[in-house]
């Protein structure tokens, strides 16, 4: 069954079961069959993915001098897992072609078929992305762990009862990345083309979240990362998996609920805006 | 044959025209797009900030040589994509059956095809490599080197791309392929060949083009180097007339209909 | 003068066959199993100079193979084509100076455009000098009323005016033969009335061959004398459209006739009901898929 039907919230309606949440099963589930059926597509990304990792294993290679020397409290193995993780979140979940499909409908008004059925247009999408992501994020995570363990060694001090704690990281992680992609999507709505955005936001994420962990920039700027997306959306969640601590872990999840809560609203209240404004003025 | 010529440039001056008018029917996107892509491409100096940061050079360059190498790329990636968008999305038109219209022209079929689009975003790409080896300050004779190994590069990627899509041909999954290949190949390409080493070395010189369309050119505009540069020079035009031939290979290919499979 | 000829002509696609789901994609990876379709087989007509012709059948019958053949896209396996007295197979760029096409499903013209602009694009295709361009355009123009939405992007413009654009775009050149694939698909009443008007016009005073493959009965019995319809790769029947309705009236007529006699109301004879052209072709296709 779908991640939500598990957790619908029942209603009782005049003797009727009435679950909203049903629908958003429903489309989650017949993504994950359509995308089963391309699983073979989809490893034909890990080439892409592995000649990410393959550059940063040299480029640390060549950045550590000594082994078991530290660059930002970091070994080498953790300092290339850190960029495993991460990358495995942004290839393994696709938020870029969720996005894209809704600046296409926007821009095609096409939209306007869409948000006339009965669901909401957001979590529509929102339920498509976790169908593609339940694919797509085990198996790239099977291969971070098959290159990592090959040709970059094990992780120092890893605890697999942590697993689970992490997994709920990542995935809260990867659901506020397709919001705030989503937002900037939205904006469809106003502007003709919004990817410049995207390639904006992605290039921030990329070069100060994804390629490096928060630690390795100068002090001061440090905290002021960590009020970032940035936190909530790869570090914290990759961080996690490189060097757990309970304490750590609660602090990220609770910087994850407040930066979803802020994230959703503020993404209905877009798309209200949007919708209000196509209304106005028509396809 | 001379007029011949003439005329087929005719038309692929006016198809790049068209497509240029066509990318700018919208002032504002076209620049914002210019614009953000210029910033994307500026964005990634933060990584070599930092990395120098922590060491005085990495894989043997410093710098301004990363800036230079940097330059090249884009430039090299920007123009191809500009010109010849098309040959990178070359299985897709391939696989789609959709060389038909180009064959019942009566002009050069691959020249029309690779013409047939652009990539705005591309000219940010081709403005930031320009503007990046300028602030290096290269000096007259480093910034005619750079401009003829953007040529050359450009060569070399459309080359790649051409001889991948081409393969379309034959293997229908290749328009996946082609783009992931041709995308890993620039992400080598903005990185020193000094981290990698041994096997990796060698594909990247000779396999994947990154070596020659990049690593080179950026030795030669650093220090002249007389081998290097016919090197480069050599492997630009092999490839070139690799990736034509192959492309007319299976264009005959798809004339007798055995792809009719994709097609239907 | 012959403006197409074609002596056998066949063309066979392999196809790669593939069973359901997993097993059989690992299967077709392993074993390949190719089938052999004959997309056309032994198909042999010819064209007058001038002549305007249908070429019908049914979805999948070799129209379009048959079509892409003629205009050098495709290769045939076997037999002989020759169009204006040109091997397209040999001599696809020279023939090509010398035909136009237009694909009903396929746009050639580039929307954010205006027709104007896009007329000229094709003069330098088929190597026209500015001045010659500009004299066809105006030519043309003045003559299938374009005038005015020359200057009206190709977006903007009705879906009867761009294909329109799309046939007058195709005679820049002043081709000897036009190749026609279903020229009408989705216009309404009038604008297909329009196209044909154009076609017909065409054909009569630039003495076009028009090759026209088409679903639309109202265009073959409108323009073209002819009919050759094709089904599994042959060509089942090649006649004028006239005598191909007497001879359906007469046999209609007979079989009414024996009909009548079996139910001995020999003297309550009545005539045949009139036959169209739809019923007709709905007829041939229904006892080419029985036989």
């Amino acid at each position: 069954m779908g991640k939500y039907g598990d957790k619908s919230v029942s209603m009782n309606i005049k003797g009727v079961r009435f679950r909203p949440w049903r629908k958003y099963a429903v489309i989650y589930r017949s993504v994950l069959m359509e995308n089963l059926q391309y699983a073979a597509n989809i490893a034909m990304g890990f080439f892409s993915y592995f000649v990410f990792i393959f550059i940063f294993i040299k480029l640390w290679g060549y950045m550590y001098r000594t082994p078991g020397e530290l660059i930002a409290g970091y070994t080498k193995e953790q300092m290339i897992w850190y960029v495993m993780m991460t990358e495995m979140m942004f290839f393994g979940s696709n938020a870029a072609s969720v996005a894209g499909e809704v600046a296409r409908d926007i821009r095609s008004g096409n939209i306007a078929y869409l948000m006339n059925k009965p669901y909401h247009y957001t979590l529509y999408i929102l339920s498509r992305y976790t169908g593609e992501w339940s694919i797509r994020l085990p198996m790239y995570a099977l291969l971070a762990v098959v290159i990592g363990t090959v040709m970059v060694g094990p992780l120092p001090h890893f605890r697999l009862t942590a697993v689970p704690a992490m997994a709920v990281c990542v995935v809260l992680g990867l659901t506020i990345h397709a919001v705030f992609k989503l937002c900037i999507s939205l904006f469809s709505f106003w502007i003709e083309d919004a990817t410049p955005f995207q390639w904006l936001y992605d290039k921030l994420i990329l070069v100060v979240g994804v390629m490096f962990p928060v630690e390795i920039f100068p002090k001061a700027l440090q905290p002021l990362l960590k009020m970032t997306p940035i936190y909530t959306v790869c570090y914290g969640p990759a961080k996690l998996i490189v060097d757990f601590s309970p304490e750590k872990c609660l602090e990220i999840l609770a910087a994850q609920i407040l930066y979803l809560t802020v994230g959703c609203v503020l993404m209905s209240l877009i798309y209200r805006k949007g919708v209000r404004k196509l209304y106005v003025n028509g396809g | 044959m001379l007029t011949a010529a003439k005329n087929q440039l005719r038309v692929c001056l006016l198809s790049m025209k068209y497509n240029m008018m066509r990318e700018m029917v919208n002032k504002v996107t076209f620049l914002t797009n210019v614009c953000f892509m210029v910033l994307n491409n500026a964005s990634i100096l933060v990584q070599w900030i930092i990395l120098f940061r922590l060491r005085e050079d990495v894989g043997g360059y410093t710098f301004r040589e990363i800036l230079f190498l940097w330059g090249l790329t884009a430039a090299s990636f920007g123009l191809s994509h500009i010109l010849f968008a098309r040959a990178f999305s070359l299985s897709d038109l391939i696989i789609r059956g959709k060389l038909d219209s180009y064959l019942v022209q009566p002009k050069n079929v691959l020249v029309s095809v690779l013409t047939s689009s652009t990539d705005i975003s591309a000219i940010g790409d081709f403005l930031y490599g320009v503007a990046l080896v300028c602030a290096c300050r290269p000096g007259v004779g480093g910034f005619f080197l750079f401009l003829l190994f953007t040529v050359t590069g450009t060569a070399i990627f459309t080359a790649f791309a051409l001889l991948l899509g081409s393969l379309s041909f034959w293997f229908v999954r290749m328009d996946i392929l082609q783009g992931q290949m041709v995308m890993g190949a620039v992400s080598f390409a903005t990185y020193p060949d000094g981290i990698f080493e041994g096997i990796s070395r060698f594909l990247l010189y000779f396999i994947v083009p990154v070596g020659m369309a990049v690593w080179y050119p950026v030795h030669v505009i650093v220090s002249f180097h007389a081998g290097m540069f016919f090197a480069v020079l050599g492997y630009a035009c092999a490839l070139s007339v690799t990736a034509v031939a192959v492309f007319y290979r299976g264009l005959k290919r798809y004339a007798s209909g055995n792809l009719m499979e994709a097609r239907m | 003068m012959q403006a197409i000829t074609v002596e056998n002509l066949s063309k066979t696609f392999r196809v790669k066959r593939k069973e359901k789901g997993m097993r059989g994609s690992i299967k077709a990876i392993l074993h390949p199993q190719t089938e052999e379709i004959r997309a056309v087989n032994g198909v042999s007509f010819s064209v007058d100079e001038g002549e305007m012709l249908a070429f019908i059948g049914p979805n999948g019958a070799g129209k379009s193979t048959t079509i892409k053949m003629l205009t050098g896209i495709l290769y045939p396996d076997g037999g002989r084509v020759e169009v204006l007295g040109i091997d397209p197979m040999k001599k696809r760029k020279q023939l090509a100076y010398r035909i136009g096409t237009v694909f009903g499903q396929k746009e050639q013209l580039w929307t954010h455009l205006t027709p104007y602009d896009n007329f000229r694009f094709f003069g330098a295709i088929y190597d026209l000098s500015e001045r010659e361009t500009e004299e066809r355009i105006a030519e043309l123009s003045e003559r299938f009323e374009l005038n005015a939405f020359i200057d009206t992007p190709v977006r903007n413009l009705s879906l009867g005016q761009r294909i329109r654009c799309e046939i007058v775009a195709s005679l820049i050149h002043k081709p000897k033969v036009l190749f026609l694939d279903e020229p009408t698909i989705g216009l309404d009443p009038v604008v297909k009335e329009n196209v044909r008007e154009l076609i017909k016009q065409m054909n009569r005073e630039e003495h076009t061959t028009i090759f026209l493959t088409s679903h639309d009965v109202g265009d073959i019995e409108k323009l073209c004398r002819r009919i050759i319809i094709v089904n599994d790769g042959q060509i089942v029947l090649d006649d004028s459209v006239e005598r191909l309705k007497s001879h359906y009236q007469d046999k209609m007529a007979a079989d009414v006739y024996a009909r009548s006699q079996e139910s001995g109301m020999a003297e309550k004879y009545e005539e045949a009901p009139n036959i169209s052209l739809e019923e007709i072709l709905v007829d041939i296709y229904r006892s080419e898929e029985d036989g």
